[in-house]
């Protein structure tokens, strides 16, 4: 993608995604815990149940729940200093149980990598804990996978972060949805200005099937893939092996395949 | 009998005026009160949406409590009740027949903790 398109991509991206100031004062809704805009001082509003605040919420973090915007994404990424839940893979937010009131509203995640919520799943079998992290193994409704193309973009929002992430380095139970390929999560370009000469070459370990590449080389400029939003971990899934993030060094064309 | 009833309406009476009954408002600032987070002074407040209401201040964030005589009209009260917010951070949430109303005027409570705890501290 040439630089320019990746300027205005941003700039989009950023006017999205950017919460504003409600018009003269305007009360908004909120429900639950939430980040602050910068504008407001940054931070986390602590506040778990209804309450008003006056600016706007994003349209890709939030979601709507009884006219009150609901966050669903990593609170420790602003800051949040709480009780917090790993996650890894997108995954069903039941908003009634976390805001305790008796509206059903089912909601998704979509953060690709791990992650950190401020609740548990309840109990029951569309979750596994393994390694400290909850994997998503239910079967995801119509709804999950409608919203998919424009709620993914939650993951560009994410992935310039820096923050403590969850480090999730066991095997994906059986089922996780982040590794049947009919929901595997496309890799995202980021493309960088071309610098020195680069390093490419992911390193995959890969059974037969399901195989998924996170990097490749388009020539002649410099474009690495990244699972976005995933942190420097090694993550082994089933039924495919990825080591993510790994440094590689490309050959400018006198591609000598994998090291 | 007309002495029966006189003498049952005195007693009706009496036992409203002066029986020292808790009231909702009560509960919830004893709730407070036992965490550390004594309002200043509440004094009567004169509102819109509710005919029994107290004002004063929590760690720098207004608040207000008011009695209802059910827990659903207390309930009944809480989107009228953003209005006393204003322009600012706060909520309004009924616990039980009371309502309360907490609004971060000051902006002394930018993380919403305070405004939170009063919240979760008021028995339902």
């Amino acid at each position: 993608m040439p630089r320019s398109s990746c300027v205005l991509v941003a700039l989009a991206l950023a006017l999205w995604t950017a919460p504003a100031t409600a018009s003269a004062g305007r009360q908004v809704r909120y429900i639950g815990i939430h980040p602050l805009p910068k504008a407001e001082g940054g931070g986390i509003c602590y506040i778990e149940g209804p309450h008003v605040h006056v600016y706007d919420a994003d349209k890709v973090q939030y979601r709507d729940h009884r006219g009150a915007h609901y966050f669903v994404g990593d609170p420790v990424a602003y800051g949040y200093d709480g009780q917090r839940y790993a996650y890894k893979g997108h995954h069903p937010i039941h908003v009634s149980v976390v805001v305790g009131d008796s509206e059903p509203d089912d909601e998704y995640c979509y953060l690709s990598g791990p992650h950190y919520h401020y609740f548990a799943p309840p109990e029951g079998p569309e979750f596994q804990l393994a390694g400290g992290a909850y994997f998503f193994v239910g079967e995801p409704p119509h709804a999950y996978v409608e919203a998919r193309p424009a709620l993914m973009k939650i993951n560009a929002v994410y992935q310039p972060l820096v923050y403590e992430r969850p480090v999730v380095t066991v095997d994906a139970p059986v089922g996780w949805i982040g590794a049947r390929a009919e929901f595997a999560v496309p890799a995202v370009v980021v493309a960088s200005p071309p610098p020195a000469p680069v390093v490419v070459a992911p390193t995959v370990v890969a059974p037969a099937a399901g195989i998924r590449i996170d990097a490749h080389v388009p020539m002649p400029s410099v474009h690495v893939d990244i699972g976005i939003g995933a942190p420097a971990v090694i993550v082994h899934e089933r039924p495919v092996i990825i080591e993510e993030r790994v440094r590689v060094k490309h050959d400018h064309g006198r591609h000598r395949g994998h090291r | 009998m007309r002495g029966w009833v006189l003498t049952a309406l005195a007693l009706v009476a009496c036992s409203k005026a002066g029986d020292g009954k808790a009231t909702p408002r009560d509960a919830v600032i004893s709730a407070w009160k036992a965490d550390q987070l004594a309002p200043t002074s509440m004094a009567p407040a004169q509102v819109a949406f509710a005919k029994d209401c107290q004002g004063g201040a929590v760690s720098g964030v207004d608040v207000l409590v008011c009695n209802f005589a059910s827990p659903a009209d207390a309930k009944a009260a809480e989107d009228p009740a953003l209005a006393w917010i204003g322009a600012a951070t706060g909520a309004a949430q009924a616990h039980g027949a009371a309502l309360i109303v907490a609004a971060d005027r000051k902006k002394s409570d930018p993380s919403g903790r305070t405004i939170n705890k009063l919240m979760k501290l008021a028995p339902n």
